[in-house]
């Protein structure tokens, strides 16, 4: 039922993801490129711009909800995402430094993908030391001042070489606004094989909620699916940084949302939160360019999840 | 015969952490690991299911079923049902999905200790020995024939430690069940066979009866207790460890004697007292901390050998305290040995209520105790006479 409702949502996404726009052509020029009588320009606006726009806002959508989910697990920290844990930052690091030396989509996303394993490992070998007395927050406060950090870093990058200094920031504050056919041909396998790995195993990320220890008793090998967690979600993580930028805050809104409607229980929470993602991402994305001249859309989640951030520290998940 | 480890080392990086363990456990036992943090209890868990290689010796088993119960605490807003799914893990195909019979068994487990009621409950809700019995039927779905835990009773109240024990208890009559804890009485009251581990080694194993004295468990725990032994065998810590034990004789009756002799017991005197009348409660609580009673029959006046006796207890301790005791024709001797001990300069008197109240032997008691009295150190209750006692010994 809850499954249906989120289908349902998906669909509605769709068709408002490729109706509205400020060039107008709503929903008859949509038809009429389904039934093959549009115009060349319906065409254009509809399968050339508002399609990959769509396809873009899902797949980032979904990677940051999927990633922000495992590594909630891994941490097990509900506050913990790939924004607020530095892995977006580190990953917009390394693709800074792709586009700074004029790189294409998959240097970007390969460079993006190390930086970012780095900054897990960072934040892991830091905020797991014995040294910080809240064991439970030191992995997401270290998580928040590296990247903090590395946000300044890149901002300094960026300033420092960029002769289109505009485009760029517009970039690392997660845009949809230039989608293109070959990065979205070149991410879906990532997003396919990595969201495949976690649909299978999701039932381990339950077993990790209770601590290792408890997980290894239960016949996990914690050490060797913890690393692959961490892979996949920075293959995820990269890939949508590549994309889009930094878009904070998809990861704590979705997964929590669909953790209040349908449980902690990952076998039902991860396809779920997916089906949730690639409809609240174009949706937001709609709400982004309904303003003229189109605000990032990284501005629109962070102020949604602040807000959101707090509700969850106060209801102590 | 059900586990059998032999000569099991196990390092961990250079610090050998077992060395050389060996023991078997036969189904029907609920074996208790005993020793202090660091002594090695959670390792030979640990290595025990599997999760450490040995170094050298071997664990076997008859039948690879074990569960284990970390003592990690667990804490997560998973359904009661789902925590206990997780059990069947290992079960499960290839794709990671409870089945209908996976369902049943975990049902059967949550009946099993009890909880059935809380199967929709969210987890992190549950109060601790809720909590701990959940944890309990996840280690059941497993469906092991060897129960390893580890503290399953740390961080509970009373109550429910002693029903998470008997629930272990009730487990192990078709199983072996092997815990590792720190509370002494608690193992002692529910485990049909103890081990006692520091260092990485056990070092006393077998029933609670023949390991358990006041040399193992100074020799394990490095702390002095007195053992008791009624009908089922329990420890008490000293506060003080009593190097050089200095000796108090206690003279009382009635009911007088009992919170200073309990007081001297703990702070690990050697405590005497007399002439006590067997069942007297004086009697009872100088019997309970292992003291030396100088007894006389019930309800009987006291005889010239337990005088006697009395006397020699007097000559031999260090200090001796009269209690705010009633003086009766019974037990006027009581009140002669009180003098005498003044005279030898080590008597302390509690004189908490007026003498005149409590002397149904007249003028003749009356005078001796006012003696008694310029020769002794009087205090007005118990206290001051621990205070008094641990002067009069350090001078």
């Amino acid at each position: 039922m809850k499954f249906a409702v989120l289908l349902a949502l998906n669909f509605v996404a769709v068709i408002v993801s490729l109706t509205v726009g400020s060039a107008g052509y709503g929903v008859e020029s949509l038809i009429a490129v389904l039934a093959g009588k549009a115009s060349e320009v319906e065409k254009l606006v509809i399968l050339d711009y508002r399609l990959p726009r769509l396809l873009v806002a899902m797949l980032v959508g979904a990677s940051l909800a999927v990633s922000g989910t495992a590594l909630q697990a891994i941490f097990r920290n509900p506050l913990a995402e790939p924004y607020i844990l530095g892995v977006a930052s580190g990953a917009s690091l390394g693709a800074i430094v792709a586009v700074i030396f004029g790189l294409g989509i998959l240097s970007r996303f390969v460079i993006a993908f190390f930086t970012s394993i780095a900054v897990i490992q960072l934040v892991l070998i830091i905020g797991s030391s014995k040294r910080f007395r809240d064991q439970s927050y030191a992995i997401l406060l270290t998580g928040i001042a590296i990247a903090s950090f590395l946000s300044g870093f890149n901002s300094l990058l960026i300033y420092l070489h960029s002769q289109s200094l505009h485009q760029v920031m517009f970039w690392l504050m997660g845009s949809f606004s230039n989608p293109i056919w070959e990065e979205i041909y070149f991410v879906i396998p990532i997003f396919v094989l990595c969201t495949s790995f976690l649909l299978l195993t999701s039932w381990n990320l339950n077993a990790l909620l209770l601590g290792d220890e408890h997980a290894r008793a239960v016949g996990l090998n914690v050490d060797r699916y913890r690393t692959q967690l961490i892979i996949a979600s920075s293959l995820l993580t990269s890939s949508a940084v590549a994309m889009s930028g930094v878009i904070g805050f998809v990861g704590i809104i979705v997964p929590h949302t669909i953790r209040i409607l349908l449980g902690e229980e990952h076998s039902r929470l991860l396809p779920a939160t997916i089906l949730f993602s690639t409809s609240f991402m174009p949706l937001v994305d709609v709400f982004a360019r309904l303003w003229s001249g189109e605000i990032p859309i990284g501005a629109v989640t962070a102020m949604l999840g602040g807000p959101f951030f707090i509700y969850l520290l106060w209801r102590r998940l | 015969m059900i586990l059998r480890v032999e000569g099991v080392s196990v390092k961990l990086g250079s610090a050998e952490i077992l060395k050389n363990v060996t023991f078997h456990a036969e189904k029907g036992e609920l074996i208790t690991i005993l020793g202090p943090n660091g002594s090695g209890k959670t390792t030979l868990l640990r290595t025990i299911f599997g999760i450490l290689k040995p170094l050298k010796g071997v664990v076997y088993l008859e039948r690879d079923s074990l569960g284990y119960l970390p003592q990690e605490t667990a804490d997560t807003n998973l359904k009661v049902i789902e925590i206990v799914l997780l059990g069947r893990t290992r079960d499960f195909g290839a794709i990671k999905i409870p089945k209908k019979q996976d369902y049943e068994i975990a049902i059967k487990a949550l009946k099993e200790v009890g909880v059935e009621h809380l199967a929709n409950r969210i987890f992190s809700e549950l109060s601790g020995g809720e909590k701990q019995k959940v944890l309990i039927a996840r280690l059941l779905a497993q469906q092991p024939e060897i129960l390893l835990l580890d503290e399953p009773t740390a961080h509970l109240d009373i109550s429910a430690q002693i029903e998470i024990m008997s629930l272990l208890k009730e487990l192990a009559k078709n199983k072996v069940v092997i815990v590792a804890m720190h509370d002494i009485n608690l193992a002692l009251s529910f485990a049909n066979k103890v081990m006692m581990m520091n260092g990485g080694e056990i070092r006393y194993a077998g029933k609670p009866s023949e390991v358990v004295s006041e040399e193992s468990i100074r020799e394990v725990f490095g702390i002095e207790v007195i053992v008791k032994k009624h009908g089922k065998i329990y420890v008490i810590p000293k506060t003080k460890v009593a190097q050089n034990r200095k000796w108090v004789h206690v003279i009382c009756g009635g009911g007088s004697g009992r919170a200073l002799i309990e007081m001297l017991g703990e702070r690990g005197y050697r405590v005497s007292a007399g002439v006590v009348n067997v069942l007297d409660s004086d009697w009872e609580a100088i019997q309970e901390i292992n003291g030396i009673a100088i007894e006389e029959a019930p309800f009987s006046e006291i005889g010239e050998e337990s005088f006697r006796r009395n006397l020699e207890a007097i000559a031999n301790a260090n200090a001796v305290v009269l209690a705010n005791l009633a003086i009766g024709k019974g037990n006027f001797k009581n009140l002669i040995c009180a003098l005498k001990s003044a005279e030898m300069g080590k008597l302390i008197v509690v004189n908490s209520t007026p003498f005149a109240d409590r002397n149904f032997c007249g003028e003749e008691a009356e005078r001796i105790y006012r003696e008694i009295l310029k020769k002794a150190i009087v205090v007005e209750n118990e206290e001051g006479a621990l205070d008094a006692i641990q002067k009069l010994l350090h001078r």
